[in-house]
């Protein structure tokens, strides 16, 4: 985690949204996102081709406690 | 405090209905209450007092005339400030949002109203319901009711503070990674939230649009059944809520556990785990064995990416909707607050896509680890001690972050998982602070995961005792 990377993250973040940082706080909590992205990078290749947000209502439905 | 006071809402339903006590001597209760305690936890926003008692007025005048009388008649309650009543400010917590008049009156509020409770005001809650331990920046935080220097838990934490401090007798809070368990188990209450879709969310302020949840704090489990047999079920204005009949709740609240079935996850829940947390939990799950159930240790190797999406979609979904702010108030919001939404712009948009899309997988594979063979998971609901106001405050010290942001890591995978989740106390730690027991179910088994709770209760007296 270097402060390049945080930095470049809020480069970003002005770029695409036009916010700017608004604290030091701010700017501490992209250390923490960029743990965040290390850990879903980490999660690469799990979803399926098939696999899209509604599978989750259905997975609910097929999930209940059997009678 | 007076006998009434005391009462569970359930218990004081019946003795209105009965006749055994007024609507009015309720009502007077509460506010006595929290004339005496309030301004020291500072859980209420706004007390309606004289519109309050002259509800309840009217609600002896409906009985005393002979009329059907709702589940909750007279029932005194106050919820979170982020349900609209058409023409009364809602103020989300917020700077913001200080002079919010909404247009509409939130679902869950028409459907409290119609089973005759008293709406007392409006409770203090984190921000925008956006952190786990109750700072709130602009209305002042409120205390914990068992040791005031201590974290209320949030985002509920007025709901938390009033009914443990019985200035309610049930309070709505919100829950999106934690927001009703963690102040139920902070304040030493019972919470839960129901299956994702359970609950309409018409009319109530939002956060993240995937994980929000609707439900009540209440004494009891059996008065959490009672509230939620109120509230549940399709509403038209809430595409989202789901068209499952609602059961009777109470009707499951046998007692009688025996042959249950209860996995413990060994992964996530008590990484870093306080031992006087552990001890209790241990002790907890005793007592249900002691009734009949059955407590396995099992594997659950999908809460390691359901811990990692989760943050994922809460992230995105939390900054998207304050984006317009942020740009144009950021100075409004406080500091911890603008800081966590920062970031969730930096999240690319695949990866939200991605995270949402396995959300339905990972429930699968989760329902098969840890509840193929069994009924109920049980974890601590918070593994730690509860922190400080202080230990936790990032506006003061942006190095409280990883504390201030792990007191939700027990409560948060049931919000992606979708899965109806209760906390109920079950102890005390050395410092005299609440430790709670979380117990998750299968999705719409609201009514198993509160026939555990209760049996729980029927065993134990932690619900009953009343900070001083």
């Amino acid at each position: 985690m270097t402060t390049e990377d945080t930095s470049a993250m809020e480069a970003a973040i002005d770029r695409w949204n036009g916010i700017a940082a608004p604290n030091q706080a701010a700017r501490a909590g992209l250390a923490d996102h960029l743990a965040l992205i290390t850990a879903f990078e980490a999660l690469r290749g799990m979803l399926g081709f098939e696999d899209e947000p509604a599978s989750f209502e259905a997975a609910l439905r097929a999930e209940q406690e059997k009678a | 405090m007076s006998a009434i006071a005391e009462l569970s809402m359930t218990d004081l339903a019946g003795a209105i209905a009965r006749g055994e006590v007024t609507a009015l001597a309720a009502a007077e209760a509460c506010i006595a209450r929290i004339d005496a305690k309030d301004k020291a936890l500072n859980a209420f926003i706004r007390l309606d007092r004289a519109e309050a008692l002259e509800a309840a007025r009217a609600a002896d005048r409906k009985r005393a005339s002979g009329g059907a009388l709702g589940p909750l008649h007279g029932v005194p309650m106050a919820h979170k400030d982020m349900y609209y009543r058409e023409g009364r400010v809602s103020t989300c917590g917020s700077k913001i949002r200080r002079d919010f008049v909404p247009k509409v009156t939130a679902t869950v509020l028409e459907r409290l109203d119609a089973a005759g409770a008293i709406d007392l005001g409006t409770l203090n809650m984190a921000e925008f319901a956006q952190n786990p331990t109750g700072h709130n920046a602009h209305f002042g935080d409120a205390h914990n009711p068992w040791n005031p220097p201590y974290c209320t838990g949030g985002s509920s934490s007025g709901s938390g503070v009033a009914v443990a401090s019985r200035m309610v007798y049930a309070a709505l809070g919100s829950d999106t990674g934690g927001s009703i368990r963690l102040p139920a188990t902070i304040c030493g209450v019972t919470g839960i939230k129901g299956t994702q879709t359970r609950v309409s969310r018409a009319g109530v302020m939002p956060l993240s649009f995937s994980m929000d949840n609707v439900g009540p704090l209440t004494r009891t489990a059996r008065d959490a059944a009672r509230f939620m047999a109120v509230i549940a079920g399709q509403d038209p204005k809430d595409p989202t809520s789901a068209p499952e009949p609602v059961p009777d709740y109470e009707a499951a609240l046998t007692g009688d556990i025996r042959g249950l079935r209860i996995a413990v996850p060994q992964e996530w829940f008590f990484d870093g785990a306080d031992d006087v947390v552990v001890t209790a939990f241990e002790a907890a799950l005793d007592v249900l064995k002691a009734r009949g159930a059955v407590v396995e240790r099992i594997s659950a190797p999908s809460l390691g990416p359901v811990c990692t999406a989760v943050a994922v979609v809460s992230r995105v979904e939390g900054a998207t909707i304050h984006a317009n702010w942020m740009r144009e108030r950021a100075g409004d919001y406080a500091v911890h607050l603008s800081a966590r939404l920062f970031g969730g712009y930096a999240l690319p948009a695949n990866y939200y896509l991605e995270a949402l899309s396995l959300r339905g997988p990972l429930l699968r594979r989760f329902c098969a680890e840890a509840l193929g063979g069994y009924d109920i998971v049980a974890t601590p609901t918070l593994r730690t001690r509860v922190p400080t106001l202080a230990e936790t405050d990032v506006d003061a010290d942006p190095a409280n972050w990883q504390r201030f942001m792990a007191v939700s890591a027990n409560t948060r995978p049931f919000n992606y998982l979708g899965l109806p989740t209760i906390s109920l106390p079950c102890g005390f730690d050395d410092r005299g602070l609440p430790i709670g027991l979380q117990l998750a179910g299968r999705p719409f088994a609201e009514g198993r995961v509160l026939q555990v709770a209760d049996a729980y209760q029927r065993e134990t007296d932690w619900h009953a005792r009343v900070p001083g």
